[in-house]
């Protein structure tokens, strides 16, 4: 742990809300991009991602600083994400559980692809991925979030992160040739 | 046969994880099939990487400060109406204690006088709070303890 994220850390836990607003301050942007991702309401988004913080400012006192603060915030990022979807929380990632093969000939006749149209479809289809693979797609891309946070975040060793980030891919492919052409 | 095993790969070939063998370009190549699924992985790559990054609104530190006040305040609030039922308790208990004590030491003992009750309903409200004034008075100085009681602790924990 940097000696500056342990000490905002023990000013933390000191009661200095200073220290705490300043934590707020650095992981805002990203919590909240990582929500908003998987929330479409933003008020929710924002609601959500104040809730994240809130349980930040609970657990100071226990966290022991095994891993880093980033982690740990994104391991109750996804445990907020997890309350509010548990239809996603524990939908499954296994391939063989899914309907995956492509019900269209992947060479049907598709302009759709590359328009504007196709962002809304992407984002819907985001929003059916279970909540494991979401946090990846949404986190992978955000900057400022490494594998080795994700992989941390979720528990997975890296090789993992890599396997399943590309499952998750493959399976919004599947999803955008069939659910939302 | 081929696109099926190429299939699982196209997502590692579609963001440059994976080099195609030579065996493999040669059929993508020739491979309508093959060639539309990686370019619609890479179309799906480049969106992903062009998605928007949604900010907070500006008060969002201030909110999430003002919800942390309001979360301690109501822990507080639990504390207070924990002790405050503690103390009730406590002094039920002493009370009880006490009266039982003085009762096994035969200080104090319950006669019911049904004609002196009878008597007392057949006077006036004067008559009647006369009787009850011991009573009252026991409750008053209770009353009072309770309150030190309480002022005392929060005076303390301030």
């Amino acid at each position: 742990m940097r000696s500056t994220e342990h000490e905002l850390i023990e000013r933390c836990r000191q009661g200095d809300e200073t220290a705490f607003r300043e934590l707020v301050d650095q992981y805002k942007g990203l919590v909240f991009a990582l929500v908003a991702r998987s929330i479409t309401n933003r008020a929710r988004a924002e609601e959500l991602s104040q809730d994240v913080f809130l349980k930040v400012h609970k657990g100071l006192p226990y966290f022991r600083g095994e891993a880093k603060l980033s982690t740990w915030i994104y391991r109750i990022v996804i445990n907020v994400l997890s309350q509010e979807r548990p239809d996603l929380a524990t939908a499954s990632l296994d391939d063989r559980d899914q309907n995956d093969r492509p019900r269209v000939q992947p060479a049907a006749d598709d302009r759709a692809f590359g328009d504007l149209v196709m962002k809304d479809r992407l984002h819907k289809a985001i929003e059916q991925l279970p909540l494991q693979y979401q946090v990846l797609v949404n986190g992978h891309y955000l900057k400022g979030m490494r594998y080795e946070d994700l992989a941390e975040a979720l528990n997975m060793p890296m090789g993992t992160v890599k396997t399943h980030l590309h499952r998750a891919k493959r399976r919004l492919r599947h999803l955008l040739e069939t659910e939302y052409r | 046969m081929r696109c099926d095993d190429l299939e699982p790969l196209i997502e590692a070939i579609a963001d440059d994880s994976l080099q195609l063998s030579a065996e493999d370009a040669a059929h993508v190549a020739t491979c309508a099939n093959c060639t539309q699924r990686i370019e619609r992985a890479r179309s799906i790559e480049s969106l992903l990487s062009m998605r928007e990054i949604a900010q907070p609104q500006a008060a969002f530190t201030h909110a999430v400060m003002a919800r942390v006040v309001q979360d301690r305040w109501k822990a507080e609030r639990a504390i207070d109406l924990g002790f405050n039922l503690a103390i009730a308790a406590g002094i039920a208990v002493i009370v009880v204690a006490g009266a039982g004590l003085a009762w096994s030491l035969g200080l104090l003992s319950v006669t019911i006088d049904v004609e002196a009750i009878v008597q007392a309903l057949d006077t006036g409200a004067t008559g009647r709070l006369l009787s009850q004034v011991q009573t009252v008075a026991m409750s008053a100085v209770l009353l009072t303890m309770a309150l030190v009681l309480w002022w005392w602790a929060e005076a303390a924990r301030d």
